[in-house]
This record gives structure tokens, sequence and C-alpha cells, in this order.
């Protein structure tokens, strides 16, 4: 199957919203999105980004039964290691059940795995549920480790009320 | 105990690195001074310092660091990520690692975070209990969410064009 992936535009912001809902809905959360595209426009495309996208484009012949062209996106950020330097966290990775199976997922992942390297990442890591065995299959055929099986990794989180009554607790300047 | 937090500058980079070193166990990356304390800085530091008279037998006032860095949700936009937190041993039990922790928590707000996420192995109980008493919650146990990386030869094939 004919298929490009690019660089994320601000006008992609909208299809990157959908697509990020349908992920959540895949991941069985969707009551757990609360960002839209304007957050993603504000975020992603300012002088110094949260973070980086690219999409994955089907020419028009091909384009999905609701008629959409952009089938897929990898939304991924830079992160740190005392140790070993700059690494680039994968967010999401997505690409919509009816192109699934054309190299879609894996031209999104190597493409973010290059952009890494030619910045000196020398680490790619994300996240994947426990159940979601057609990803942890392929994320391990792609040579990833389990950190979380192989060393007992877990991320840990502080949001809402918690994070306020956290931050409210901070020293006075 | 008297202790300050505050965000850490250029003069503090020794200091931090050798905390790198005693709480990792690693050298530090050659590039931290670059990494944290230029332009564009890949990560920020805050550090807990004490006065004159509490110093270390080494004569160190600085005693604990957080480092973090900005991350971002899909789901919720803007997050930080916290990837040390460390207080000399000397200096535990008195509210320092809290107190950097929360000033961490401060700064992810009034940036427009909406979360604080970072990772700890669940066989470091003490770290892990310090941490739930604070009111987080375990993402991993909670969701099933596990943590996976590519490096090195893996990483390298993945990036072929």
């Amino acid at each position: 199957m004919n298929f490009k992936i690019r660089r994320a535009a601000k006008e992609d912001c909208k299809d990157i919203s959908r697509m990020i809902m349908e992920l959540a809905v895949y991941e069985k959360m969707p009551d757990q999105v609360k960002i839209s595209h304007e957050e993603l426009e504000r975020d992603g495309f300012c002088q110094n980004p949260f973070f980086e996208c690219l999409v994955a484009e089907v020419p028009e012949e091909h384009k999905s039964n609701e008629g959409f062209t952009i089938i897929g996106y990898a939304l991924y950020f830079y992160t740190y290691s005392t140790w070993k330097g700059r690494a680039v966290y994968v967010e999401d990775l997505y690409v919509m059940p009816e192109f699934r199976g054309n190299g879609i997922g894996t031209g999104l992942l190597s493409k973010a795995a290059e952009i890494g390297k030619k910045k000196q990442c020398v680490r790619l890591q994300l996240s994947v549920l426990n159940w979601n065995t057609p990803s942890r299959d392929f994320y391990a055929g792609k040579g990833a480790q389990d950190l979380t099986v192989t060393e007992g990794w877990h991320t840990i989180r502080f949001d809402g009320q918690n994070l306020d009554k956290l931050a409210n607790e901070a020293p006075k300047d | 105990m008297d202790f300050s937090i505050r965000a850490a500058s250029l003069d503090d980079c020794k200091d931090i690195m050798r905390m790198i070193m005693v709480s990792r166990h690693v050298r530090a990356a050659r590039n931290l001074e670059q990494d944290g304390f230029s332009k564009n800085p890949f990560f920020h530091v805050v550090i807990a310092e004490v006065p004159e008279q509490h110093r270390t037998k080494e004569g160190h006032t600085k005693i604990g660091y957080a480092l973090y860095f900005y991350s971002y949700s899909s789901w919720k936009g803007r997050s930080i990520y916290m990837l040390d937190l460390y207080v000399m041993p000397e200096f535990r039990g008195k509210g320092v690692g809290k107190a950097l922790m929360s000033k961490v928590a401060q700064l992810a707000l009034a940036a427009g975070c909406h979360q604080l996420n970072f990772t700890v192995a669940d066989w470091n109980k003490p770290s892990m209990d310090f941490y739930l008493s604070q009111g987080c919650f375990d993402v991993t146990a909670s969701l099933g969410y596990h943590c996976m990386r590519c490096e090195g030869e893996a990483l390298e094939h993945l990036a072929q064009p």
C-alpha cells in the first residue's frame, strides 16, 4: 500500500485529536481524554514545543471509509537520562485498524527512532498495556525490553487533587 | 533542621554531578552541564541547601536535588517527569525529599502541567511507601502499563531509514 510518513503540521491536529480518541477507545479509557486539537496546536507548534508528531498519509484513492487520508500517527518527545543523555519517548503510536498490516506502524516508529538518532538519542522508550498482546508482540519483535518485567519498573503519578496538595506543601520562597 | 529549596544554576553543576554519582553509582553524562544549563535545557534541577553550620564532614552544603523535564500526555496535555529525587543519607527523615518533590509539583502547576510522573522499582519498598504516602498512584499496578525500552543494536536497526 502506498503511504507517506511526514512531520505533522499544525493543520493536522484535528486528525491527530481524532486518532488520539480512537486509541483511547482501543485502550478502554475514552473518558480519560481531556485535551482537544487546540491544546495540541498550542503545545506542539510553539517556540519550545512539548512534543513532536509524525503522521502517516495515504493518497485519496486509499482514503478510509469515512474519507480520512491521515490514517496513523506517532507522538513523541525528548527525555533525559543522567547516565546516557538524551532519549526519545514515544507517547502514542497508532494506525487505524483498516490500514494495519502494511508496515505503517513500523514506518512511524522507525522514523521517530531515526529523528532521535540524529539528535544523539541513545534510547527509545514507551509504555504498553499488559493485556495489549498485539502491541507487546510488535515491540518485542523490534527488540524492546519490558523493564517492568525485567527490572520491576512502575510508573507512578501525581495528578488532580493529589498534585494540587503536593504543590501547596512546597516551602515558601 | 533549617534548609532551603531553590532552582539550580550553573554553579551547582559540580554538586549535582557529585550527588548523581553517589545516588546512581554512575558517572553523569559528559554533557550534563551543557544539557542542563544552556539556552534550551533538556532538563531542570531544584537543589536543597543547608546553612554552613550544618554542612557535611566533607564541607558540602548542597545536600539533595530533584531533576525533572517537561513531557506530554496525549490525553491530559503538559506533564512533568521527575527523573531523580535524592537526599544525602545523613539528611534524610527531615522533610527534604518531600520539600524537593513539592517544589517540582509547584513548578509543574505553574507551567500548566496536569501530571507529575516518575518511575520506581517495585522492589524499592522504602521509596514506594514514601511516594504512595504522599498521595500518588501506581499507574503500572492499577492500569497495567509496562515500561518498554529499545537501545543499542535494536535501536540502530529500528532507526534504519
